[in-house]
């Protein structure tokens, strides 16, 4: 003690000053002399040094750093040490110095401890948004399932794992995966047991991940873990990845033995990133389903190219909506007669609605009729079952719709015209006169009995039955955008197409329409025509049977 | 949300002297809107006892488009179900061409 004498006496010169309140700061201090020996230590720095009395070399129980930092400040005098920065245990202090006129340093000590660690803290979620922006907006990017999918491994191997195993729910009886170490993506199809993994079973049914520390890395099937794997696996996550309404597939994460194991929030992050990553596998599952869908209904739901049958001109045309979706609420069919002399059945007609529904609706109908093909000789009949197969509790959507039976006789097509609730039929003569049929119905669909009147009409050469939808006679433009082409535009038009072909008719009012739509949107439109040809009849060969006709 | 013109859709409901129940309809009744009719005309129906009339004022009816039809039809089918008469009132011209060309006037304009 006595050898610090020296030092300590101006040092408690100096604390006599501020007298015993020094002891009792809010903040440790202490006072070391320029040989390293404590003189002085208050309260609060007792509590973080509990072995430094007075006279104990600052070595013998403080951190390197501040020895460190205190030697220099001796040797370097005022100015040369501001302060110095270290751990201590659990915490993080900065000591700033003083230096007294006998050459002893005060030593201020702060506690950084939540400071830095909110830093730290601060930092890895600035990361870890800027790495999640970043995922999102290159998940979103694509509406491809695979390249969802290698993204998604792609991306949490650079990030949160060594090596990342993406399974989607299976296919049949194999699961697509997706695997990625050292950014090598492999797509493999694996038949598997989801029960082999811990907590897969349930995180591709959508439950909660169960925590890493409780998956024994050792048990991990040889699929789980991809080929080129260096090393032990020394801890795995495995989380759920959540879709729209259902689970998207699962994500396996995997590190090293060397590499620190997954703490909690590394887990909850990797939970975080799973929901976008699932999300934009949902998104490319449903654009890819959907898309799929489409495209068999399109091909199931397009219209017929249509042709002379027994004598007799069809021709259509079909210009969907110009709304997203692609399959509408129009159609038509024409199904031949088995012979020239039996009668061939024309529908034409529009379910209430639009999209996907419109077109489930449309093909029970068009494939409804086709059974009920043989019982076409009775419209109302026809119509009756057709409704009672259309009709739902749960729904009022109708359909209505136009049949047309075609026989050719001798110089004529005789038609048998009835309308179920549809616009109704326009007949234009050789002469250029239009006239409606008269004939009149119940929609289809929807009210538990139907009535229907039919109207039978004999169409000379050259003459035309039109069948069409209310996309033709709604249709809005014209000079000022929205006026409707309406019933008398159409039958002017129409006088105009007496002897024509049917095929030129259904163009000719098809132009017409598109002029007045101009680049307004529009409802479906469809139209047929039926017309009798202007033909040369080569004379039956016996006399008897109705012979052939060219057009 | 601003309002375009034309896009003013407005149902107006009330119990009248007579106990028959009154939906006053302005706007266009389709896609958008069928959703809104049939359930404010539930309401009524859902009534104990049902309402014996529900009047559906059409004067301010702008657009009836095929969706709206199947809206009116299901409101015809849950009165038909509590014996409540479902009427159609002040119809216009392009509302009562509709329902003669789909056979569905008679359902909507007895007394």
């Amino acid at each position: 003690m006595t050898s610090v004498e020296g030092s300590s006496r101006s040092a408690r010169g100096l604390l006599s000053s501020v007298g015993a309140s020094w002891m009792r700061a809010p903040y440790p201090a202490l006072v070391v002399d320029a040989l390293g020996s404590v003189v002085e230590i208050n309260a609060r720095a007792a509590d973080l040094f509990p072995a430094a009395v007075p006279g104990t070399a600052l070595a013998e129980v403080a951190p390197d750093w501040l020895v460190d930092g205190h030697r220099r400040a001796v040797r370097g005098g005022s100015g040369a040490v501001d302060t110095v920065r270290g751990r201590h245990g659990p915490w993080t202090l900065a000591a700033h110095a003083t230096l007294g006129a006998g050459g002893e340093v005060v030593w201020w000590l702060v506690d950084e401890t939540d400071r830095s660690l909110a830093e730290a803290a601060l930092r890895t979620e600035q990361e870890r948004t800027a790495f999640l922006a970043d995922a999102s907006s290159r998940l979103l990017a694509s509406l491809n399932v695979e390249r969802c999918m290698e993204l998604a491994v792609e991306l949490a191997t650079a990030y949160l794992a060594d090596a990342a195993v993406l399974v989607t729910p299976a296919a049949g009886k194999r699961h697509p995966l997706a695997s990625c170490v050292g950014g090598a993506v492999v797509h493999r199809s694996v038949r598997l047991d989801p029960a082999t993994v811990p907590g897969l079973a349930e995180a591709l049914r959508g439950f909660p991940p169960v925590p890493s520390r409780w998956i024994d890395p050792a048990v991990l099937p040889e699929w789980a873990v991809p080929d080129g794997f260096a090393g032990p696996v020394g801890s795995v996550v495995v989380t759920p990845l959540p879709g729209h309404g259902v689970p998207a597939g699962a994500l396996i994460l995997l590190r090293r033995s060397d590499h620190a194991a997954f703490d909690a929030s590394e887990e909850v992050f990797a939970r975080v990133f799973a929901a976008r990553a699932g999300a934009a596998l949902s998104a490319a599952r449903l654009y890819r389903e959907q898309s799929g869908i489409t495209a068999a209904l399109m091909a199931e739901l397009l219209p017929p190219s249509l042709r002379q049958v027994h004598g007799v001109e069809f021709a259509g045309g079909y210009r969907t909506s110009t709304d997203t979706e692609r399959v509408g609420g129009d159609f038509y069919d024409v199904h031949p007669g088995a012979g020239p002399g039996d009668e061939t059945l024309a529908v034409l007609g529009d379910v209430c609605g639009k999209g996907l529904e419109a077109a489930v609706l449309t093909g029970k109908i068009r494939s409804t009729l086709q059974a009920l093909l043989p019982l076409a000789d009775d419209h109302q009949h026809l119509l009756s079952l057709l409704n009672g197969a259309l009709l739902s509790s749960r729904h009022t959507r109708f359909a209505t719709l136009v049949l047309a039976s075609v026989r050719r006789r001798s110089g004529a097509t005789r038609l048998r015209l009835t309308s179920a609730g549809h616009p109704l039929p326009l007949i234009v003569r050789a002469d250029g006169t239009v006239r409606e049929a008269a004939t009149s119905g119940t929609l289809i669909g929807a009210l538990p009995e139907v009535r229907a009147h039919t109207a039978e009409v004999d169409l000379g050469p050259g003459e035309t039955c039109l069948l069409f939808t209310d996309g033709v006679t709604e249709a809005r433009g014209g000079p000022l955008g929205d006026a409707m082409f309406g019933d008398a535009r159409l039958q002017a038009a129409l006088a105009e197409c007496a002897g024509m072909p049917a095929e030129a008719v259904v163009e000719r009012i098809q132009m017409l329409v598109a002029a007045w739509i101009g680049d307004n949107r529009h409802d479906d439109i469809a139209v047929m025509a039926i017309t009798t040809p202007r033909t040369t009849h080569l004379a039956a060969v016996d006399g008897r049977t109705p012979g052939r006709y060219t057009a | 949300m601003t309002t375009l013109p034309g896009d003013a859709f407005l149902l107006t409901s009330a119990l009248d002297d007579d106990g028959d129940a009154r939906i006053r309809i302005t706007g266009d009744l389709d896609w958008d809107t069928a959703d809104e009719l049939t359930a404010a005309a539930e309401t009524f129906l859902a009534a104990d006892p049902p309402p014996r009339r529900l009047r559906l004022d059409c004067a301010g009816m702008t657009l009836c488009d095929s969706l709206g039809l199947a809206a009116l039809l299901m409101i015809h089918r849950g009165a038909a179900g509590t014996g409540t008469r479902f009427h159609l009132d002040n119809r216009p011209a392009a509302l009562q061409r509709l329902l003669d060309i789909t056979g569905t006037a008679h359902l909507f304009t007895e007394p």
